[in-house]
């Protein structure tokens, strides 16, 4: 068996799969990066499999805390790592869009899932999950939310500025002055649409476009965010588990290239 | 006998402290340094009998020049400014700073304010620097600038010196041409790191002193035999800092095998023309450096001088290193994206600063590039 290990800035994913590339498992912890998350998750996968950790032939760890993740064969990086998850999941699919917790990312598919070209956002916060976690605080309601508050809005409150820190103040001015907090939601959302549909300019969109990570969950988001491409955008199944899944695609690759009488 | 390793590792720790190397420097040469910035007429100082310095900043904590020079202006002269103000250029009797962009334009008067002890000599390149009107202009602007050094070394530079010290930096600039060419066949002896301090230890050593190491170095490289890395790419941008950066593509095996560097290829890689005396050469150097947008040029020639240079050089890629708040680099950005795209050259962006100190997302993205290109 080959494991797959993401483990992000707020949250830890991991994906089990056979010779066969089945998926036998994937489990998602919220916690990131420099937390127990990640133990937890396979602890869950392990016991939910009924395996134990001697029967994973090969581990790749992936993600913004993949050097820190000393258990693994190998680190590969989590463009390359969606990409290939991706790839084997919606095999269609050119154009993946990943907003994750630090940061997001835009990926460019060949036909044969090898990565094109990429962008990642720059250091600040504004275009990713952070973003949305401080407008979910904000609005006082849990992140998962959002989405709901959003898809009811009558319009969108127009957040003008592209840093976070200032963005909360203006959020917190608009609610001050009466806006409803479900155009705030809704005007949040589409801040971060507008972010991430720049970062898909710069490497050009194909179609089809797909998208990974947690905020492929927020149904609005993917709804604002296919306004903002002009194109259709389509949520990847298991989301969250993109990164591990091709993690553990290439567990399986690297493991085979490395045993090949043993695995022929 | 010096070996490649030995030459290599000597010219790195003189860029590595550059301060101890600039003292050694003039001790050696019996000289007083002057101080310089990006493009600057520096064989008038050298013929003056100053030890011309480079000043590209450093990482350094900017606590002072924060009063002058706000977060989002160029780090390179935050940290310049930061220097100056603490009292580390004070062994400079002067600097020359060229305005050519919008932060230099107003460095100038900052300068004369929060650097008092530092006479500053400011360096104004015409935007119509190919015209006969601009060459005049130019020639004049160094005849100015002469007057000032001039003044500061107390005595009047002649011709024939000029025409020597041009002589020691036009070899110099062969030199560096030269080894530059057989580094890109030794990426891993000459690695991104060294590759960069190898260059910039020349900004702190005599010009004659420098060109012997390149030299022998080259000399040394080519008895060698050629290596391979995984990734071969070409640095653009003004300077291939931080040095972490550096560290990281030397970690993925990517490797700098030509540069359209500012502080890098593009002071050497201009050669004089045949004709006319020193300082028309000097003004002709200007008028013929091509693709640097510091230096105006409407024909917008940079994307072409890089896709030449990945194909003279085989490399696989081409890495951005823009420096944050640098305005004449980022306005060149798009235009040369697009060339490079339409001929299928990979293209990595990293925006970086010299105060930066968290490097995670940027070894992602050249990991991933690495990833990409194998």
């Amino acid at each position: 068996m080959y494991l797959g290990i993401d483990i992000g800035s707020s949250s830890s994913k991991a994906a089990l799969m056979d010779d066969e590339r089945r998926i036998l498992g994937t489990k998602i912890v919220n916690l990131g990066t420099g937390t127990k998350g990640v133990y937890e998750a396979l602890e869950n996968l392990y016991a939910e499999a009924g395996i134990t950790r001697e029967d994973v032939r090969y581990t790749v760890v992936t993600g913004y805390g993949r050097l820190l993740y000393k258990d693994a064969d190998r680190q590969i990086t989590e463009i390359t790592c969606h990409a290939r998850g991706m790839h084997f999941l919606m095999p269609r699919v050119r154009t993946v869009v990943d907003i994750g917790g630090q940061d997001s990312k835009v990926i460019r598919l060949d036909e044969d899932g090898t990565v094109r070209n990429f962008v990642m956002n720059e250091k600040c916060a504004a275009g990713t999950g952070r973003f949305l976690e401080v407008m979910a605080r904000v609005l006082g309601c849990p992140i998962g939310e959002l989405a709901v508050l959003a898809a009811q809005a009558t319009q969108d409150v127009a957040i003008s500025s592209v840093c976070t820190v200032f963005a909360e103040s203006e959020v917190i001015s608009q609610l001050s002055q009466g806006a409803h907090p479900n155009d705030v939601a809704c005007g949040a959302l589409r801040a971060v649409a507008k972010r991430v549909a720049g970062l898909c300019g710069r490497v050009g969109v194909e179609p089809e476009v797909a998208m990974s990570g947690g905020v492929a969950l927020n149904a609005t988001m993917v709804r604002i965010l296919s306004e903002e491409l002009g194109c259709g955008v389509t949520p990847a199944p298991d989301c969250q588990a993109v990164g591990a899944i091709g993690a553990a695609l290439l567990a399986g690759e690297f493991y085979r290239k490395a045993n090949p009488v043993e695995t022929a | 006998m010096s070996s490649a390793q030995s030459i290599i590792d000597a010219l790195c720790e003189k860029a590595l402290h550059p301060d101890r190397t600039v003292a050694e420097s003039c001790k050696q040469a019996g000289k007083e340094a002057v101080g310089f910035y990006l493009y600057a007429p520096e064989e008038l100082a050298y013929a003056a009998g100053f030890l011309p310095v480079g000043i590209w900043g450093g990482s350094t904590e900017i606590k002072l020049a924060d009063r002058y020079l706000q977060g989002f202006c160029c780090s390179i002269m935050r940290a310049d400014i930061e220097y100056g103000m603490r009292g580390t250029y004070n062994r400079l009797r002067a600097v020359m700073l060229p305005t050519v962009c919008d932060t230099l334009k107003c460095i100038c008067e900052n300068w004369k304010v929060a650097v008092p002890q530092i006479p500053i000599i400011p360096v104004v390149y015409p935007q119509n620097r190919t015209l006969p009107s601009g060459e005049e202009y130019l020639r004049e602007e160094f005849s100015r600038v002469r007057r000032e050094l001039e003044d500061l070394a107390g005595r009047s530079v002649s011709d024939a010196e000029l025409e020597a010290a041009f002589a020691v930096y036009e070899t110099w600039r062969e030199a560096m041409r030269a080894f530059t060419k057989a580094a890109s066949t030794h990426p891993q002896t000459v690695h991104a790191k060294a590759r960069h301090l190898i260059i910039k230890a020349g900004y702190f050593m005599d010009k004659a002193e420098h060109t012997r190491e390149m030299t022998e170095l080259t000399r040394l490289l080519a008895e060698l035999p050629e290596e391979k890395c995984a990734v071969r790419a070409v640095a653009t941008g003004l300077v291939g800092e931080p040095v972490g950066v550096l560290d990281i593509l030397r970690e993925n095996d990517v490797a700098i095998v030509a540069d359209d560097l500012a502080q890098e290829s593009r002071q050497f890689r201009v050669p004089a023309r045949a004709e006319g005396d020193a300082l028309s050469k000097m003004v002709w150097r200007i008028a013929d450096q091509k693709g640097c947008p510091f230096l105006y040029e409407p024909e917008k020639t940079r994307g072409q001088k890089l896709i030449d240079l990945v194909k003279e050089n085989e490399a696989d890629a081409v890495i951005t290193l823009q420096m944050k708040f640098c305005d004449p680099d980022e306005f060149d950005y798009p235009v040369y994206k697009a060339e490079l795209e339409a001929a299928g050259i990979p293209l990595l962006y990293l925006e970086v600063e010299q105060q930066m100190d968290s490097f995670g997302q940027i070894g992602t993205r050249i990991q991933s590039l690495a990833e990409m290109l194998l």
